[in-house]
């Protein structure tokens, strides 16, 4: 048996009356988690809060998606740990070393290094609620 | 059978499994306590070094002096299948084999074409830091009982990168000589107390015995590892799990429970679970045994029951509380508080064999049916999504689990969050 949600109700081919034209071909809805690569053992969901990154399209409740194989990009977003907390922001590449670059005002960057770390970096996002 | 083999395990697995997406973790004392919050079974470096050990009651070390600052967490089973998951996808995307030995340690296939193993094995150890977010141990080794030997090494002496191969019989030699025989993979107190009766302390001296003399000591065992720990493979890499014989579900209930309504909910529920595991590896269950008893230590009068029968082979949710009421039942006395209870099934056979049955009393096809889509629906949305409602609503007696951590990556309400900055 397949499973899923197809087991109790109609598929689109298991029709009473009349054969479904369609019974070759189904295949099911689309899965996020195969798009998303979620199933990798580098790929992590990543819930945000707070709207620091609002101007780079990133809002409250986004659901990231860090690749924590993937190699770190200037420019490019990141989530860090940083002094005991996670964090979402941009990083830069500045005097041969990489910085978390401060999105939000009043900020200063903070180099990497020590207890200041790259945990993955950005590669999707989902947004649940539009 | 690979010409050569490595052990990687990881340091602490369930700590650094929490250390993963808790920085304020890192660098501090954690213990892992084992189900309903009972006692140590993970602890980082730093909480061994307040003097933390593995297995103490979570009551008598909380107060301790000197383990303020420990952070003491429930055992967060979903969360760590998950992180064995990716460790294990990590190094099956690098190595020929990967054998997932326990939900921390995993033999390897390491005959590959590489000019230096060491560089290899030290990338896969950066690979599963990177990706599965695990500090790991690697030991090399022609055989398997010597690659676990070489990680233990590699895990006590941390100033080698983490990395240990004892493939030359030379660099064997040296240790052999220092380690007990203790450290060897296999050999528990019992076997080393009767060869320390033969004058054997070191493993040195263990290969060193004459063969007969091993095998009079430890049976075939002794015999085999002798072999392998002098470089002969006699142990594969087993790729598959073998059959399950029986199944256990049992939990020690989250405070004493004392009514027999309690007591009922709790066996459902545990006889729901056993069937859920059932369905999940394709077997029926021939025969069961209900127990339960009241607290071993705690001054309460000892009183244990239990119950052993044949019942008809079924995976059926329905069938096996129905089973494990009825036998539990008649045992029933007031008067006592239960402290744990649990259901064991034996007798497993594969699901396709039903259709033989003679004189089956349920349709299996439609027992199927309703059990899948049960199982689909809790797929799908969580575990007891769906249940029945023997296994009570409130489940007040259920297990503690105070100090539990999100399931950060299988449940979609529990995410990491990261704070936009």
């Amino acid at each position: 048996m397949a499973g899923g949600d197809g087991e109790a109700g109609y598929d689109g081919t298991n029709t009473t009356g009349f054969v479904s034209p369609a019974g070759d071909a189904i295949e099911g809805p689309i899965d996020l988690a195969a798009i998303l690569d979620l199933r990798r053992p580098h790929r992590y969901p990543v819930r945000v809060s707070g709207d620091a990154l609002r101007e780079r399209g990133i809002h409250p409740g986004d659901i990231l998606i860090a690749d924590a194989a993937a190699a770190p990009v200037a420019g490019r977003v990141v989530i860090a740990m940083v002094f005991g907390e996670v964090l979402v922001c941009q990083i830069a590449f500045r005097r041969g070393q990489w910085w978390l670059r401060p999105a939000g005002v009043g900020r200063q960057p903070v180099p990497v290094e020590g207890e200041a770390e790259i945990w993955a970096v950005v590669a999707g996002l989902v947004r649940t609620d539009v | 059978m690979p010409a050569t083999f490595g052990l990687i395990d990881a340091n602490s697995f369930y700590c650094s499994c929490e250390r993963a997406f808790d920085p304020r973790l890192r660098g501090a004392p954690v213990v892992v306590l084992s189900n309903n919050d009972g006692c140590a079974v993970a602890r980082t470096p730093e909480a061994k070094a307040r003097g933390i050990g593995m297995g103490e009651p979570w009551h008598l070390v909380r107060f301790r002096a000197g383990c303020a600052d420990v952070e003491f967490l429930s055992s967060n089973y979903a969360l760590y299948g998950d992180m064995s998951r990716r460790m294990y996808e990590v190094l099956a995307a690098r190595v020929p084999a990967v054998e997932p030995y326990s939900i921390d340690e995993m033999f390897l296939d390491l005959d590959i074409p590489v000019p230096d193993l060491m560089a290899f094995c030290r990338r896969l150890r950066d690979a599963v830091r990177r990706e599965a977010k695990l500090p790991t141990c690697i030991g090399i080794g022609p055989t398997k009982t010597i690659a676990k030997l070489a990680n233990a090494v590699a895990k006590a002496s941390p100033d080698m990168d983490g990395v240990r191969d004892l493939r030359s019989p030379e660099a064997r030699a040296a240790l052999y000589r220092e380690l007990p025989v203790s450290e060897v993979w296999g050999i528990g107190a019992r076997h080393a107390a009767r060869l320390a009766r033969l004058g054997v302390a070191t493993i040195a001296e263990f290969v060193a015995l004459d063969p007969r003399l091993a095998r009079d000591a430890l049976t075939a065992t002794g015999a085999r590892l002798r072999a392998e720990l002098l470089g002969v493979s006699c142990l594969p890499l087993a790729l598959a799990a073998p059959t399950r014989r029986g199944l256990a579900v049992t939990r020690c209930f989250g405070r004493l429970v004392t009514s027999w309504a309690e007591l009922r909910e709790a066996m459902a529920a545990h006889a729901a679970r056993a069937g859920e595991k059932l369905r999940a590896h394709g077997l029926l269950a021939g025969a069961m045994t209900v127990f339960a008893h009241t607290h071993p230590h705690n001054g309460d009068p000892w009183h244990g029951l239990q119950h052993t029968g044949r019942i008809e082979p079924t995976s059926d949710t329905r069938a096996l509380i129905a089973e494990a009421i009825r036998m539990l039942r008649p045992l029933w006395r007031p008067g006592f508080r239960w402290f744990k209870c649990g259901v064991m099934l034996a007798d497993l056979v594969p699901a396709s064999l039903q259709s033989r049955m003679l004189f089956a009393t349920r349709d299996p096809a439609r027992s199927a049916r309703v059990m899948a889509a049960l199982d689909a629906v809790n797929a799908r949305h969580g575990r007891d999504t769906l249940r029945l409602a023997a296994t009570g609503i409130e489940r007040s007696w259920r297990t503690r689990h105070h100090r539990l951590s999100p399931r950060y990556t299988t449940h979609a309400g529990e995410m990491l969050v990261a704070r936009a900055w």
